[in-house]
């Protein structure tokens, strides 16, 4: 019974997204309604799922009644179903804030809708060119919703972000092609058992992994292929940044590690220790870069941009690692990512929204006239630093301590290395966080005296004291709750390492046998 | 003497109950004196839990609760021995005091942000706890960090320029510098033994292995702790974070946070390695790991002993004075044998207390007449009788004169160098040098504070420092010093406008000009300028007689406007008194000497808490004579901060006359008892 609501949840939003247009012509406002209304429908469905899959085990579905390995099917195992929540839950939430702040018009919602869509489709599909498909829905829609500002710079950075992620969908397509070659079907789970007979040093089949890998980087945006990142999410207006950044390269790692473990297995990389070096490097270079170049920025939303680079560099390398703890470092870290990096945008967002923030000398003293949404944000940045207890440490945890196991027990320093990488971005990642903190905080300045340009500007002489103004604070009521509540969560969530591991046991056991 | 291990969720308790208060005491920041109870409350708690414990530790109970499990064999646990038990008593007791010196504090000087202040203070007396009462080296380290972090935004209290500067220098060295290092340090521990509980008399594995590895695990956790106990040269935050309220300087950068790093040498030296194996890790040229400790506190001791005799600033020269004397404790802890050990343990209590009186005093100077140089006290005992005179008690006792707390933990080390230099290494002569030099320094150091505050006249006092001006001294006057600048004398403006939060700039070590003797001109033809008539009214002058006009004109101040005479509230939002921003900025031009309030310290009208310029030094005609009884109703300042200044001196006073019957000794030979090997033992 259950099995219905995979298709329902990826058919429902992108038939929804044909409603704002079409109603749209009756109705003036009615993309909001739909669109809330069909996250909230999903999300509905993302839970009964969960609740499924963890309760009792994992389930698929078979398109249109297809038979795989010809059909399609569609899996909601304990790894999709957390990404499905995650999907979910995201959407929805920020539909709180485009309805302050974001744009209104029909056409957005609908785009939004068939995100949301190919967003869950990628989560849930187990189908290597269904993964393609879903994987280009969410590229295209996210290029108009990055422009959906109609402004030239939103249009150039999404037309950047177009050429590198077509760049990189071709290529997972040309790997997805070579695999095609080397086994015959596109099923997941067909192609991992077809891969044994094949040979895992096949170098058809090692040539497909790289291109798909490739494909992934571009996606996900490593170093050196991110640079299409900072401008998109710096330019997109704040609500689409909000979703783009927790879920679109969120789910494209996803698929990495989908790919990586589920299709190709751990025997593939234990087989290739050029590929896993080769994967290491980039995703060590990645976290170190990213949180470099983050500690550099001075517009906050591009700062958080390369800190999405280093983070994702951290997920990737668990490919690299590729043991137990690791796959569970890299999941508990993807999805508590998302979240993560979902509120710190909100957060901007928001403060932005009330106050026009948009560097980080904007924030000066901000705390006192915003005293939640910074408290907020404060939280969430350190839960992305990774200090106990926060999602973002527990992730972190898992991840230096299963590179630390693998680089103890087979002698290798690939996996010291990364641990001490880890703990280097930590402190670069500290250092941006910090400045961000003493600036809201720390920073002496009256916000009751219009400031100019600089901060401390100088009262007007002569004019006598201007009268208080009431210190109420500015930032929109209901983002401000969503953001609270993200910023427990994220808290919350990181005492939760036992609840992690007993649900992703099966999984990880599975993949691992 | 039972080693029974028990269950008990107490150490858990007295490291939340003040995580609790935080949460309360932001949320009463509309009522000052419901969130001052907070703090109190909090304080008396966390002190009744820690004690509740005490007498069974006292009995070889060791309390313990494990939080939850990081990785296997590697929990988070929280365990209450005599070692944590020491450093919690000492650090929840003293909160008590500090929470009132910081209420007089805080309202004497009318400082902003007062929720923040009491808020980070609880958290970090928190992470203390948690310091004190950690049972691994992961759990030390995790709380090591989180009071790093805690106290931060008081370091960074008055969001100056120096203060946010001072801030990200103190999270330099001791978030990164420090927990970097002593994170190595544990995960090199961790590879080579499997484990990183705290182990009285050491993990038996690390004697086994590779020593190489063992030495650099040693000096990687020594040296990460020791970056807050500030020995050299990673001392330098230290000195920069006396621009912190005086409370901070007192509580934490004399007793929470530099005691912690001391404390986690202590833990490293006798719990992780055990006192054995550090002296017998050795090195070239006779050298051990213990040695080397003892070396590096011992240089520290002496060169710190030298930079304070330079300095002006009063809270600068009880800096470096607190980077010295923490050198005792690693110098002690260095030191193979029981007296060593034990002088080192009890100098952790006696120069807290000391040390707590010291900066409590230079508070109360500070907001009782905004005097914050040695060079301005001239005669300061005749104004703050009490003050002073326990200033003079504590600083014998840093020297280690008998009857004071210092004595009892300087004799117990001089002894234990004397036995090992007898019995084992020559070097340790040396050490034992050290120490005598360094008391001898104390002396040198303290002795022109306290003589120039009660044997000196304003008008007639020796230049200070002493060591800047030329042998045989320097007449200085520093008296009448009522701001009537006339077109503004930059350079003598400037010099008051230093305040007390820049120090490098003003008296880094660097040539005093000689202010002194041109103020003296200055205040002396000021002093006759000041226009009065018949009745002593100040009438002001307004002829336009050699007036600069690009200056505003000066203000003339009676000391008697009302606005001035009232009780501002704290910076409260929806408060009794908002304080507007664009008020006055510039220089209050009033006479330094708040005498014009009787029984409190507390009304300071429109000081913008560090903003504002203070003018230090006497006023017009000398400092207020308080005599006779007067002393002791306290009218030099407030209870509130005398009370806890006479308290931690009367501490002092006590832990030295009865050590034993405080409880602190006994506690100290418990620990090294059980650490230290059977022929070593207590003779």
């Amino acid at each position: 019974m259950s099995e219905i609501l995979l298709p329902l949840a990826v058919a429902v939003p992108i038939v929804a997204a044909t409603l704002p247009i079409v109603a749209g012509r009756r109705f003036d406002a009615i993309g909001w309604p739909v669109a809330a209304l069909t996250t909230a429908a999903v999300v509905a469905m993302a839970g009964t799922v969960a609740r499924v899959v963890y309760g009792t085990g994992p389930f698929d579905h078979e398109l249109g009644g297809y038979a795989p390995p010809i059909g399609i099917e569609l899996v909601a195992d304990e790894f999709s179903a957390a990404v499905f929540l995650l999907v979910a839950l995201v959407s929805a939430a920020t539909l709180v804030f485009t309805r302050v702040v974001g744009p209104r018009r029909n056409t957005f919602y609908s785009a939004y809708l068939l995100l949301t869509g190919g967003l869950v489709g990628v989560s849930l599909t187990g189908d290597l060119f269904n993964l393609f498909v879903f994987l280009e829905i969410v590229g295209l829609t996210t290029y108009a919703l990055i422009a959906a500002d109609r402004s030239g710079a939103s249009a150039y950075a999404s037309l950047k972000y177009l050429v590198v992620g077509t760049v990189g969908a071709s290529l997972y397509l040309t790997g997805v092609g070579y695999v095609f070659l080397a086994t015959g079907t596109l099923n997941m789970a067909d192609v991992s058992t077809q891969l044994s007979a094949v040979g895992y040093t096949d170098p058809l089949v090692q040539t497909g992994y790289a291109l798909i890998a490739v494909g992934f980087a571009l996606k996900m945006a490593l170093f050196p292929v991110h640079t299409w990142q900072p401008d998109a999410y710096q330019r997109a207006p704040d609500a689409v940044t909000t979703v783009v950044a927790a879920l679109v390269s969120t789910v494209s790692a996803y698929a990495l590690l989908r790919v990586s473990y589920s299709v190709f297995t751990v025997d593939f990389l234990a087989a290739n220790d050029a590929i896993t070096t080769g994967i290491l490097v980039v995703s060590g270079v990645s976290i170190l870069a990213g949180s470099a170049l983050a500690a550099m920025q001075s517009d906050l939303k591009r700062m958080f941009a390369y800190s999405s680079v280093a983070q994702f560099g951290l997920i990737a390398a668990t490919v690299g690692i590729a043991t137990e703890t690791a796959l569970l470092g890299g999941i508990v870290h993807l999805v508590g990512h998302g979240l993560l990096k979902f509120g710190l945008f909100l957060g901007i967002g928001v403060l932005a929204a009330g106050y026009g923030v948009q560097h980080v000398a904007d924030l000066a003293s901000l705390a006192r006239d915003a005293p939640l949404a910074s408290g907020a944000l404060a939280v969430l940045a350190l839960a992305l630093v990774g200090i106990p207890p926060s999602i973002g440490f527990l992730g972190k945890w898992y991840v230096a301590l299963g590179a630390v196991d693998a680089g103890g027990t087979t002698g290798g320093i690939g996996g010291i290395a990364i641990a001490v990488v880890v703990f280097v971005s930590t402190l670069f990642t500290l250092a941006y966080v910090a400045r961000v903190l003493e600036r809201l905080y720390f920073a002496g300045v009256d916000r009751s005296i219009p400031v100019v340009h600089e901060i401390g500007a100088v009262p007007d002489g002569g004019e006598g004291p201007r009268p208080v103004e009431e210190r109420r604070s500015r930032v929109p009521v209901a983002p401000l709750v969503v953001l609270v509540v993200t910023a427990i969560a994220a808290v919350g969530l990181g005492f939760a390492g036992a609840g992690f591991e007993s649900l992703l046991d099966p999984f990880l056991t599975e993949v691992f046998a | 003497m039972t080693d029974a291990l028990v269950q008990d969720p107490r150490p858990l308790l007295a490291v939340l109950v003040s995580l609790v208060a935080s949460g309360f005491i932001v949320a009463s920041y509309r009522s000052p004196n419901i969130r001052e109870a907070w703090t109190l409350l909090a304080a008396v708690v966390k002190f009744a839990v820690v004690a509740s414990m005490l007498p069974r530790v006292l009995d070889g109970t060791v309390f313990e609760w494990t939080i939850l499990e990081l990785v296997s064999g590697v929990p988070f646990v929280l365990r209450a021995d005599a070692l944590g038990m020491l450093f919690a008593v000492l650090a929840s007791g003293l909160w008590i005091i500090t929470s009132l010196y910081s209420i007089g504090y805080m309202r004497g000087n009318d400082e902003t942000n007062q929720t923040r202040y009491f808020a980070a203070f609880a958290v970090s007396l928190s992470a203390t706890m948690g310091i004190a009462f950690a049972g691994n080296l992961v759990t030390i380290f995790v709380f090591y960090e989180l009071l790093s972090i805690a106290t931060y935004p008081l370091v960074a209290h008055d969001e100056t320029d120096e203060a946010r500067s001072a801030g990200r220098k103190y999270l330099a060295y001791t978030l990164f510098g420090g927990g970097v290092l002593v994170l190595a340090g544990t995960v090199l521990v961790y590879w080579l033994t499997g484990t990183v509980s705290f182990t009285a008399g050491g993990i038996n594995e690390l004697a086994a292995a590779d020593p190489g590895l063992a030495m650099l695990a040693f000096f990687l956790l020594a040296v990460g702790f020791g970056v807050k106990a500030g020995i050299m040269p990673l001392h330098q935050w230290l000195p920069e974070a006396m621009v912190a309220p005086t409370p901070v300087s007192g509580l934490l950068h004399a007793v929470a946070v530099v005691k912690s790093g001391a404390f986690g040498v202590s833990r490293v030296v006798l719990d992780v390695f055990g006192p054995e194996l550090v002296f017998d890790l050795s090195l070239p040229f006779g050298f051990s790991a213990g040695l080397v400790l003892s070396t590096i506190g011992a240089i520290t001791l002496t060169a710190a002993s030298f930079i304070a005799l330079r300095k002006d600033h009063l809270k600068q020269r009880l800096a470096y004075s607190t980077v010295s004397q923490l050198s005792y404790i690693i110098l002690g802890l260095g030191l193979f044998g029981w007296y060593g050990l034990v002088g080192a343990l009890l100098h952790i209590p006696a120069h807290a207390f000391m040390k707590l009186t010291l900066f409590f005093c230079a508070g109360n100077i500070h907001v009782s007449t905004h005097t914050d140089y040695i060079s301005e006290m001239a005669g300061i005992g005749k104004r703050m009788p009490l003050t002073m005179g326990a200033f003079t008690v504590a600083s014998l006792g840093m020297a280690g004169i008998p009857l004071v707390a210092g004595f009892v933990s300087k004799y117990y080390m001089l002894l234990g160098g004397i036995h090992m230099g007898a019995e084992l290494t020559p070097v340790a002569y040396y050490l034992v040098g050290a120490l005598l030099l360094s008391g001898v320094l104390n002396i040198a150091y303290f002795w022109p504070v306290i003589y120039t505050a009660f044997f000196e006249a304003e008008d007639d006092h020796d230049a200070k420092p002493l060591v800047d001006f030329r042998v045989g001294g320097e007449s200085h006057s520093t008296v009448g010093a009522s701001e009537h600048h006339a077109g503004g004398d930059v350079a003598a403006a400037g010099r008051h406008a230093g305040g007390d939060v820049t120090t490098a700039g003003r008296h880094a070590g660097g040539d005093v000009t000689p202010d002194g003797g041109r103020e003296a001109d200055e205040s002396d033809t000021e002093s006759a300028d000041t226009p009065t008539d018949e009745t002593g009214v100040v009438r002001p002058d307004f002829s336009p007689a050699d007036r600069d006009f690009s200056e505003p004109a000066a203000r003339v101040d009676t000391g008697e406007y009302a606005v001035d005479q009232s009780p501002s509230d704290a910076d409260v939002p929806f408060g009794v008194k908002r304080r507007e921003a664009v008020e006055d900025t510039t220089h209050d031009e009033r006479s330094s000497d708040h005498d014009g309030d009787e029984a409190g310290g507390e009304s300071h009208g429109t000081d913008e808490g560090h903003d504002g310029d203070h003018h230090g030094g006497p006023p017009a005609g000398g400092w207020r004579h308080i005599q006779g009884v007067d002393v002791f109703r306290g009218h030099e300042s407030s209870w509130f901060t005398l009370g806890p200044i006479l308290t931690a001196m009367s501490l002092a006073v006590l832990l030295g006359v009865i050590p034993y019957e405080l409880g602190f000794l006994e506690l100290i030979e418990l620990v090294v008892d059980t650490r230290l090997p059977a022929e070593v033992m207590r003779p």
